[in-house]
């Protein structure tokens, strides 16, 4: 519920902020003295009819920069303003409530989601993919991965890897391109994937070997085919997704290296042999588990991540080098970036998101915290279509919507302004999760423009919203 | 005229003591019956459980996921689950009826950690057919334990090594260099308190005889010092010395749990009379501060063993309370103590409500084991 209540002439006064003196102003003016009109709806259609729009958009207004929701007035009082300053008015397209559109059943926990559109990562990096051709990838604790066309069909389903007994639990997958996929989860190994459209199928066709202890996500690069992955062993391995450029797997890590494991793979069923690799680098620094991994969005030589060590760390991926760290006060585990704002979102387990400058001197450790998840916030993409906009998961069992211009000053030391949700999405059917989330919590979450928002959790569901 | 009042010193505000658990995070559901124990591993990525069902079970932490699991025994609970000290291993000791189990549990594991943990089981085969045991220095008549293997079935998931006593094992308590484990069997008369070397397989029944009731034991966080806990009393004994160093009388009629302080010179007492009790070990033989907040016996008693100074007690009133426990290194100050937070959640069931609580190792979080047959993650 978009509020905005203000008496007649503050609205007048906007509309003088915001449109050049003209015929249709001075219409439009006595029209809001005649009805005295307060709602934003009201001011949407006025503003609507001051651009002559075909189709009415729903309009929010913006004063310095930060949502208008009370009266003017009220506005002024709270970030203590003075009525004799300027203000700086402007209008934008209303974000939209998300409404649910489908979900798409699974047999087990849903860990993570991607999709493959037209204007999505893989999308551009495979000269596009066409309308009606989206897919949506999800990758299951059943060790499954399955894609999906948006009517909620399964094209494909992987096959559960010869791991030696070990558990195959999914807990991150990406689409590299239109045909090939990334993947990995508790068994600690990296898979590539390929995936044939016509044929239906996803067949595993490189495993990559480094860490020693579970994945928690990886970042891929179509361009350079690089693939970054954040693990519970404390580091990050940086890996090409081509064999031929990578070196030998570490031997201690196969499952064939010890006597007890390799018997456990031999007794189960043959599989077909698939190429084994190492890293190219490890990046060591962290000293607790690496929950997320992003490239830099214009620069694919660094890399950040966000830890349960409380840090967020900035890497030069062709030295191996930390360059910079940030240290917050809660465990992290989510991360995306705000590139046209300079700023990197991180999701904690204090239930909050902190947004981060990496630029600047350390003397701010938050330049925001959007609050209103109740339990940690595990996933977090940004708004196709805005670069203030973000949506998170959380195991509260929601997906909440964020504009980082919907603000109020802050209320304790070093946390920035504080943002709240402008939307929450619950799981569908379910009213009101209680805060520990039991089987409804959120893993993971994309937005995207063709599709919208996907969410994937413990309801064993991909759930998709649209505005 | 001086207002009493203004001299007692002013305690902090719960507030100012952030961080520490507030809110259920995340339930684990999928146990019959009671959970009697849970641990964390030394990662902070797993919760084990043991419970009424008789079986081990091995959860992911943040989620609550169950992972994996081993039915033990089909008549006994599993009482008691502890893991090992150490990153570089994973190792899990579990306790049901009278044998203790220690577990690889390779399905979570890399080949590399899988085998260094193989390792550490397989070193003491052999060593006790070689060197006859002995108790207290006399040669037995009858072992304090039968180590062996414990066949097929167990093995397959990686439950390699049992060791069997003579008498229901209620306690595990592992020295922090992981090579000894300390157990308690409360039944158990002179073999009720047992410490076993890893390496060697060998059990050792360091008390010929022990006034009262055994209830818990623990290693001393730096130095060869060793508590038991009986009814009535905690003893610490010098392990080097082969002596009694202090006898602690809580005041209690039945102490059901305490732990050290990592800092080695404070102790917590829980008890069936619903007290919890602070004993400073510079101050007296008697408790610094009692604590009555809850209804019902407390059953476990947790510091914080990461850093933060935070303890927790469990209760058969359902509850679990949060403190703040600042200790000074300074002997003429002594320890702040503030109750930070009441957690409810669990349900009282046949007038049991929490039976464990333990601390992630570096976090404000710990995991509770409940009667209701959940563990429950607060954060
Ligand atoms: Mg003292």
């Amino acid at each position: 519920e978009l509020k905005l209540e203000m008496d007649a002439e503050e609205v007048v006064d906007l509309i003088k902020a915001l449109f050049a003196e003209s015929e249709h102003r001075r219409k439009a003016i006595s029209e809001i003295r005649r009805t005295s009109m307060t709602r934003r709806v009201d001011l949407s259609r006025l503003v609507n009819n001051l651009l002559h729009t075909e189709k009415p958009i729903p309009f929010e207004f913006l004063v310095n920069g930060q949502f208008l929701r009370t009266s003017i007035d009220d506005f002024l009082t709270q970030n203590g303003i003075s009525a004799e300053s300027t203000l700086n008015v402007e209008y934008t397209r209303a974000l939209l409530p998300p409404l649910h559109v489908s979900s798409f059943e699974h047999d087990d926990w849903v860990s993570a989601v991607d999709v493959l559109t037209e204007s999505s990562p893989a999308g551009v990096w495979s000269n596009g993919v066409q309308s009606g051709q989206e897919r949506i990838l999800s990758a299951s604790y059943d060790g499954l991965l399955r894609v999906w066309n948006l009517s909620g069909d399964v094209l494909a389903t992987s096959t559960a890897p010869n791991n030696g007994g070990r558990i195959t639990s999914l807990k991150t997958a990406k689409w590299l391109s239109d045909k090939k996929i990334a993947a990995a989860g508790l068994d600690n190994v990296v898979r590539v994937y390929k995936y044939d459209d016509d044929a239906r199928s996803i067949t595993p066709s490189l495993e990559l070997y480094n860490h020693n202890w579970g994945v928690e996500d990886i970042a891929v690069h179509g361009p350079s085919n690089r693939i970054l992955s954040a693990s519970a062993d404390t580091t990050i391995s940086l890996f090409s997704s081509t064999s031929k450029d990578s070196p030998a797997a570490p031997e201690k890590l196969l499952p064939t290296s010890t006597t007890a494991s390799n018997k456990r793979q031999r007794l189960s069923r043959p599989d077909k042999t698939v190429p084994a690799r190492g890293a190219l680098s490890t990046l060591s620094g962290h000293s607790s588990p690496v929950s997320s991994v992003i490239f830099k969005p214009d620069d694919a030589t660094v890399a950040y991540s966000a830890s349960h060590d409380h840090t967020l760390r900035t890497w030069d991926l062709p030295t191996s080098k930390c360059v910079d760290t940030r240290t917050t006060g809660h465990s992290l585990l989510s991360l995306t970036a705000l590139p046209k704002l300079n700023l990197l979102a991180t999701g904690t387990s204090a239930r909050h998101i902190t947004l981060i400058d990496p630029r600047a001197s350390a003397t701010q450790i938050a330049v925001m915290t959007l609050r209103g998840h109740t339990n940690a916030v595990v996933s977090l993409d940004t708004n196709p279509t805005s670069e203030y906009g973000l949506v998170s998961g959380s195991h509260d069992g929601t997906a909440r919507i964020w504009d980082v211009r919907s603000v109020r000053p802050a209320v304790s030391v070093g946390e920035g302004q504080v943002g709240e949700s402008v939307y929450v999405i619950e799981r569908q059917g379910v009213e009101k999760a209680r805060s520990h989330g039991e089987r409804v919590k959120v893993f993971g979450v994309r937005w995207e423009r063709e599709v919208g928002i996907v969410s994937a959790g413990e309801d064993k569901r991909v759930q998709v919203n649209r505005q | 005229n001086i207002d009493p009042e203004s001299l007692l010193p002013k305690l902090p505000s719960p507030d100012e003591l952030k961080p520490f658990p507030t809110t259920c995070a995340a339930i684990f559901r999928g146990q019959e019956g009671r959970v009697r124990s849970v641990s964390i591993d030394p990662r902070g990525l797993f919760v084990a459980s043991g419970g009424d069902d008789g079986y081990v079970r091995i959860w992911e932490l943040l989620t609550g996921r169950q992972l994996w699991n081993a039915k033990l025994s089909d008549e006994d609970a599993v009482d008691a689950v502890r893991w090992r000290p150490g990153k570089d291993s994973a190792i899990l000791a579990a306790a049901a009826g009278e044998t203790i189990y220690l577990i690889v549990p390779f399905a979570i594991l890399s080949p590399d950690v899988e085998q260094s943990s193989r390792e550490l089981l397989d070193a003491g085969w052999g060593y006790a057919a070689s060197k006859p045991s002995t108790t207290n220095g006399l040669p037995a008549k009858e072992p304090a334990a039968r180590w062996s293997r414990p066949g097929q079935r167990l093995e397959e998931k990686g439950i390699l090594v049992q060791a069997t006593v003579r008498s229901s094992v209620k306690v595990i308590h592992w020295h922090r260099r992981g090579d000894y484990f300390a157990t308690v069997s409360p039944r158990g008369q002179s073999s009720a308190v047992a410490i076993h070397t890893l390496s060697k397989h060998l059990t050792q029944l360091p008390f010929r005889r022990l006034k009262g009731l055994a209830q818990s034991a623990q290693f001393h966080p730096s130095k060869p010092i060793f508590f038991v806990a009986t009814k009535n009393s905690i003893r610490s004994y010098d392990l080097a010395k082969q002596e009694l160093v202090k006898i602690l009388q809580p005041g209690a009629k039945w102490i059901s749990s305490f732990d050290v302080h990592p800092g080695g010179d404070n102790l917590i007492v829980g008890t069936y009379d619903k007290r919890l009790l602070w004993h400073d070990l510079d101050l007296s033989t008697k408790p610094y501060k009692t604590l009555r907040y809850h209804q019902q016996a407390i059953r476990a008693v947790a510091f914080h063993h990461g850093g933060l100074p935070l303890f927790a007690d469990a209760s058969d009133d359902g509850s679990l309370q949060i403190f703040h426990g600042k200790v000074v290194g300074d002997l003429m100050e002594n320890a702040t103590i503030v109750p930070l937070k009441v957690l409810r959640g669990h349900q009282v069931k046949s007038r049991l409500g929490v039976m464990d609580v333990v601390w992630h190792p570096r976090e404000p979080w710990c995991v509770s084991a409940g009667a209701d047959g959940t563990c429950r993650l607060w954060c």
